[in-house]
């Protein structure tokens, strides 16, 4: 009876795994409308993925990020679509676990033309390969040049390591620092520091500054340690490439302990919401914000358009980075489909080429980008800016973009972090 | 602890053993997971790699922390060890990386004889310590982990990580690069990968299960329900409780390789303390104590969250994400998965499987003398 029921069973599933509708990727073909497609892709619907992250650390960025990308494509679809198709976005929140992150990219891959959204370094890094393998257009939201050399891989601003170097190098324009002088270089272990700390040492000896290293985790949030380091050494001014929660920290510590140097930080390292802290002071004197997104504040109609619209369609909500780089994003991949479609060839591959054969790419919204190179950042030039609660995005532009003539010299690493 | 830890002993579950010689459910069980490939798509058979990798870990902590009563917090260092150990001898060096490039068969047994040597080293400690002051112990070892995995550039690919070589089977290799079809199905990486989980997943269970029924673990047991009794009974509690350690290493090290092939790359990040917690979370969901419980556990633990988080959209009450409502689906999964694991902590103390053994006991009592015909 045993053996009966067995190879019953057996017949059962073999015959039931015949049937199965699990089957081949389908082949890349011409639609109706002689247009080239590919995954992702019907004859009325384009659907985009987005990986995210809205229960994790960096869960209020992803939330305006994601909100922004949804107010792009809202109006694009508002517009009639693009290729006479409307956009759809899957959003899937990993929460900052590259378990999770791994898992939802594979359920995605197949459904979907590219990534507009993908926050986390790690959980790129966790895909890096399948993305190289899928031919998926990515947009993730890290500059670290650990993502560049990937044709399929685009960072849209200037790098961590290029920040840093403009960070200096505006310092020393400003005669902030001078030869021979003490720079504090405050960073997080990861990417995002490691990084920022090549191009911030390269420039300090280029500029013949000594560089003090003050290495934390990403995590620590107190910042008493290197404080107190950078006091005894008699720094002149300091870099900070870490959180925002850090920054508050190192801010309001360094001048409770009189140490009057100038602190500059990358555009991660600050949120709008610090201005509601304590550390709020400290912030508004000698601080300054170095990065290639334009922040909301700026005198331009593209981001004034933008920043009405968010805040008419989510009232009250924050006005952080996000809200413009989530929108930038999504204009990004927007334009290649676009010129994809200009092309007729909406396939992964003829997106890619369409979208890497724009060498000088403007959507109005602050930073010409050259996205025909594959093996260095779209763009060398950051604003630097300073936080004023006054303003929407609680951040104002000091100093208009510039690429800075330390940077063009510069050999950018691709694919490490130096 | 040690009053829900005896729900799960082994007189409890030998009688309704005894009683259903049948073995219909687990050929059931075995079917269903043969055919999972022919269906499930890639998030499903993904989400399953983890959770077998997951179970494999769970197995070896439950032998440490159900069966002997010594909490680890040091789980995720081992599946490091695991992971980082098999990149590190199957890959072949490149300028900046360096690797061994052995058969990935040897690679996979030398990573889990590594991880073991790494918690032999660690002997001296935890054959001495016991319980919590083992678990504080161990928490050294995530943070020496991390740092090691974050700076052993070389090594370890630093925080990019590492591409995981392909396994490979007697020049079979698990990936997608050469076109199988079994069925009709198209065969790629991640439905080889399920069955080798499977075989590893089974093996590991078999072996532990042999451990726990045997003199070992019996003296195990005694070590944790009463340390003095079971040293004055001859058992050399110091001894064993650094060869359960090493033991509980090695099965962190196999679940490391496994975790590895099915993330295709290593992230320093993932092998922090959450991840310990998680193994935890694991044994005491399912049940303390048994392979069984270890592997329920890993299931749920794994797959719900992902479960929920993909299905959240269906949920009554919550926003889209994107759309501004102020319930989003992945907060909502959140709280789901939350309500689930206070709500089983709370009303089933042996775990779910003493849910299991309830309702095997209640709803089949099968009379003995049918027992002797089948």
């Amino acid at each position: 009876m045993r053996i009966r029921t067995v190879s019953a069973a057996l017949a059962l599933a073999l015959l039931a795994a015949g049937c199965s509708g699990k089957s081949a990727d389908k082949a890349e073909d011409a639609g109706a409308d002689g247009v080239k497609t590919g995954p992702g892709i019907t004859k009325d619907k384009i659907t985009l993925g987005g990986l995210t992250d809205l229960t994790g650390p960096f869960a209020s960025l992803g939330k305006t990020v994601t909100q922004a990308e949804q107010l792009y494509f809202d109006e694009v679809n508002a517009a009639g679509g693009i290729c006479g198709r409307k956009i759809e976005v899957i959003v899937r929140d990993h929460g900052y676990d590259p378990q999770k992150a791994v898992s939802f990219y594979t359920e995605l891959a197949p459904k979907v033309v590219g990534f507009p959204q993908f926050i986390g370094s790690p959980m790129v890094a966790a895909v890096k390969d399948r993305i190289e393998a899928d031919k998926a257009l990515t947009i993730p939201l890290a500059w670290s040049t650990t993502l560049l050399g990937s044709k399929y891989i685009q960072v849209t601003g200037t790098t961590y390591d290029i920040q840093g170097i403009n960070a200096v190098e505006f310092l020393s324009k400003q005669g902030l620092v001078k030869k021979g002088d003490k720079l504090g270089v405050v960073y997080a272990e990861g990417d995002y520091g490691q990084n920022a700390l090549t191009g911030v040492k390269w420039a300090a000896k280029e500029l013949g500054l000594v560089a003090v290293e003050q290495r934390v985790k990403a995590t620590d949030t107190d910042m008493s340690a290197p404080v107190t380091a950078l006091k005894d050494a008699g720094v002149t001014a300091i870099t900070a490439s870490i959180g925002p929660s850090a920054l508050a920290s190192l801010a309001g510590l360094a001048r409770a302990r009189g140490i009057k140097a100038p602190i500059i930080g990358n555009q991660a390292a600050y949120a709008p919401q610090l201005l509601k802290t304590p550390a709020a002071p400290a912030l508004l004197k000698g601080f300054y914000i170095v990065g290639s997104g334009i922040p909301l504040s700026a005198d331009l109609p593209a981001v004034k358009k933008v920043a009405d619209a968010y805040q008419a369609k989510f009232a009250g909500q924050v006005l952080d980075g996000g809200v413009l780089a989530g929108y930038s994003s999504a204009a990004v991949f927007g334009d290649a489909l676009k010129k994809a479609c200009a092309a007729k060839d909406l396939s992964r591959e003829g997106i890619v080429t369409a979208h890497r054969s724009q060498s000088a790419y403007d959507n109005g919204l602050g930073i010409v980008a050259d996205f025909s190179t594959v093996t260095a950042p779209p763009s060398l030039s950051d604003y630097i800016m300073q936080p004023d609660a006054q303003v929407p995005g609680n951040a104002k532009i000091v100093r208009p973009a510039e690429t800075s003539e330390l940077a063009k010299k510069y050999k950018v690493p691709v694919g490490t972090i130096s | 602890m040690s009053d829900t830890l005896q729900v799960q002993d082994q007189p409890a579950v030998i009688p309704a053993r005894r009683r259903i010689r049948l073995p219909l459910a687990p050929v059931l069980v075995f079917l269903i997971l043969m055919i999972i490939p022919f269906y499930a798509d890639g998030f499903w058979l993904q989400t399953g790699l983890f959770a077998m990798a997951a179970a494999v870990g769970a197995i070896g902590l439950n032998l440490l922390t159900g069966a002997t009563g010594q909490l680890s917090m040091g789980h995720a260092f081992f599946l490091a060890i695991g992971a980082y150990g098999y990149v590190y001898f199957a890959a072949d060096s490149s300028s900046t990386l360096s690797g061994l490039g052995l058969p990935p068969l040897v690679a996979m047994v030398l990573a889990v004889a590594l991880s073991g040597v790494a918690g032999l080293l660690f002997s001296p400690i935890s054959g001495r310590l016991s319980g919590v002051n083992l678990g504080i112990a161990t928490l050294a070892l995530i943070f020496l982990g991390q740092h090691v995995l974050f700076n052993a550039e070389e090594i370890t690919g630093g925080v990019n990580g590492r591409s995981v070589p392909v396994f490979e089977l007697f020049g079979f290799a698990f990936d997608g690069t050469t076109p199988l079809t079994v069925l009709g199905i198209p065969f790629g990486g991640a439905e080889k990968l399920w069955y080798l989980g499977l075989v590893v997943l089974a093996v590991a269970a078999y072996f532990a299960t042999g451990v726990l029924r045997s003199r070992p673990g019996r003296a195990l047991n005694a070590i944790r329900d009463h340390r003095i009794a079971a040293g004055v009974m001859g058992v050399p509690v110091a001894r064993y409780r650094a060869s359960v350690f090493v033991l509980s290493s090695m099965y962190g090290g196999l679940a490391g390789v496994l975790v590895a092939l099915a993330f295709q790359r290593t992230v320093p990040d993932y092998f922090g303390i959450v991840l310990s917690l998680e193994y935890l979370a694991m044994i005491v969901i399912g049940g303390l104590g048994t392979a069984q419980g270890a592997i329920l556990g890993a299931l749920m633990v794994t797959l719900l969250p992902q479960v929920l988080t993909r299905y959240s959209d269906s949920l009554p009450f919550v926003a889209p994400p994107g759309s501004g409502g102020t319930l989003s689906p992945s907060i909502a999964a959140r709280f789901l998965y939350g309500a689930a694991v206070v709500g089983i902590v709370l009303f089933l103390p042996g775990g779910l499987l003493s849910l299991w053994a309830r309702i095997r006991t209640r709803i089949i009592p099968i009379p003995r003398k049918k027992e002797s015909n089948s």
